[in-house]
């Protein structure tokens, strides 16, 4: 299936789950509602003509506006390649967990929720891990934290 | 006599613990010599690497990433070349391409004798070590003469190379690629039919394909499972469409296919590299990048097959000299995520064995 025919097929099967984005440049992209998440994710993973059997990386993202949360997927079986995000508001950074779906994205929720502060729902392992244990200054992966000794680099 | 009481205890292997490939702690709940879970700790080597690159200009991210995974650090160079390059739709010229796949290929094989060396000298043979240690020099002598430097190499930059290959690299390169051949019948003779190697790894830590695909299993150990996709055949990148190669898999899934597997893909990368060689074209190493490189708006996540796996790194641009987010996914982090699942109800002495053959390295979990 070419890039082109993977979007056709998912813009009919899926038509309102996945809209899509002009914002992925060599991969397709779309954007899913946070609602509709494990939704979507257990349908790309359980077509028959899709199998998005595999979870490449999840990417948390502070634009400075917004938090987005960026999946990106691809099937072993049919060689697919695919990336979805969700754009989340930062007084509603809440996500479902896809660990039952994809078991890879148990770490980088955790890792997710550890860095940006963004909730997991159904999540049992949400533990420290890259942080030490009794880190209590926020969320180091936001936009508006810096460390105590940082200097912002002049603009070229 | 009165019955003997029993009761489960707890074992802190690491973080220093010489055969964890880094500073990792495992922390494992045993039952007599049987391990009954066990619990990876990490961030022992968090550097930060993608909160630093939000402030730095894109090229200047790139000595970084030497350090995202310095056993194979031309491929993590190379990964995040491709990336910007993929976002700003630079065109890089071809012989950059080959050299590319020349450094890569041999820093592949650099990695695999690491792994085939500290591998068996966790097992306990400490020969390999030595045979391994003693062919990997030649390459990073071949890297030294290249960029200057053995280790993080800096040499993959956006848009080509940092500079061309000194007219004595050709002939070293070819001369150590037939040297490399002849060295199998001593590698394989060494270990593969050793009875003591192969009752410590035949039938441990069996991965099946199915596990390893839910986990995000890839490269080697995804392929010692029996499932046949490498990112150089599935989804190609850089140049590796022109060659021919053969993808290895392996039946069993357990600790002596993941090793004999690297031996194998080793063996893969040699034809690479003489047909790279071969190939090589004339022309420029690089091209033209503005001094004040700023790629449009946009996002790209850039895959590669690195020597563990698959490495990827998703970029954000915001239209800035400086890239929004940058995420770094390393082989690694999965592999460890899956350690667990596969090393329940194993000896103690065998857990060296999994992490070992996992070919987990520290700083491309932690970053």
């Amino acid at each position: 299936m070419t890039r082109d025919e993977l979007k056709e097929h998912i813009l009919k099967k899926y038509d309102g789950l996945l809209t899509p984005l002009e914002t992925g440049v060599f991969d397709l992209m779309f954007e899913v509602k946070p609602a509709n998440l494990t939704r979507v994710a257990r349908m790309l993973r359980d077509d028959e003509q899709l199998k998005f059997d595999f979870l490449n990386n999840i990417a948390g993202v502070d634009t400075g506006e917004q938090f987005e949360v960026v999946y990106s997927l691809s099937s072993i079986t049919n060689n697919l390649r695919l990336d979805f995000k969700l754009v989340l508001p930062y007084d509603e950074a809440v996500v479902d967990s896809v660990k039952d779906i994809w078991t890879a994205a148990d770490w980088h929720e955790r890792e997710i929720w550890e860095l940006y502060g963004i909730d997991i729902n159904n999540h049992d392992n949400l533990k420290r891990f890259l942080l030490p244990d009794d880190w209590d200054q926020g969320f180091p992966m936001r936009k508006d934290w810096d460390a105590p000794d940082f200097v912002r680099m002049p603009e070229l | 006599m009165a019955e003997l009481r029993t009761e489960e205890f707890m074992v802190n292997m690491g973080p220093h613990h010489p055969s964890t490939h880094g500073v990792c702690r495992l922390i494992l709940t045993m039952d007599g010599e049987k391990v009954v879970a066990i619990e990876p700790v990490i961030g022992y080597l968090h550097r930060a690497i993608e909160k630093i690159c939000e402030n730095r200009t894109y090229p200047q991210c790139t000595p970084l990433m030497d350090r995202f995974e310095y056993v194979t650090a031309m491929a993590s160079d190379h990964v995040y070349a491709l990336a910007v390059e993929k976002l700003a739709g630079l065109e890089v010229p071809e012989r950059a391409e080959y050299l590319r796949v020349i450094m890569v290929e041999l820093n592949r094989i650099a990695s695999h004798l690491i792994f085939w060396g500290v591998t068996a000298m966790d097992i306990g043979a400490y020969t390999p070590f030595l045979y391994g240690l003693r062919e990997r020099e030649d390459i990073v002598d071949l890297f030294e003469i290249t960029c200057g430097q053995r280790l993080t190499y800096n040499y993959i930059r956006i848009g080509g190379v940092s500079r061309d290959i000194p007219p004595e690299f050709v002939p070293n390169c070819r001369e150590f690629l037939k040297k490399m051949w002849d060295k199998f019948s001593d590698y394989e003779g060494l270990l593969n039919e050793n009875p003591i190697f192969m009752v410590r790894m035949k039938g441990v830590g069996v991965l099946t394909p199915e596990t390893a695909i839910a986990y995000g299993a890839s490269g080697p150990v995804l392929r010692a499972s029996g499932v046949k996709y490498d990112v150089r055949r599935n989804d190609p990148y850089s140049v590796y469409d022109k060659f021919d190669f053969e993808i290895p898999t392996q039946p069993n899934g357990d600790c002596y296919d993941r090793f004999i597997q690297r031996l194998d893909e080793m063996k893969e990368s040699l034809k690479i590299i003489e047909q790279a060689l071969d190939g090589l074209p004339d022309g420029d190493i690089k091209c033209k990048v503005k001094p004040k490189f700023k790629p449009p708006e946009g996002e790209v996540y850039s895959r590669i097959e690195s020597a563990r796996g698959e490495m990827g790194v998703y970029i954000r641009s915001d239209g800035t000299t400086k890239p929004v987010r940058l995420k770094l996914r390393g082989s690694s982090y999965n592999h460890l995520m899956l350690m667990p699942e596969i090393s329940t109800d194993v000896l103690i002495a065998d857990v060296v064995a999994i992490f070992a053959t996992l070919d987990i390295i520290m700083p491309e979990v932690d970053r």
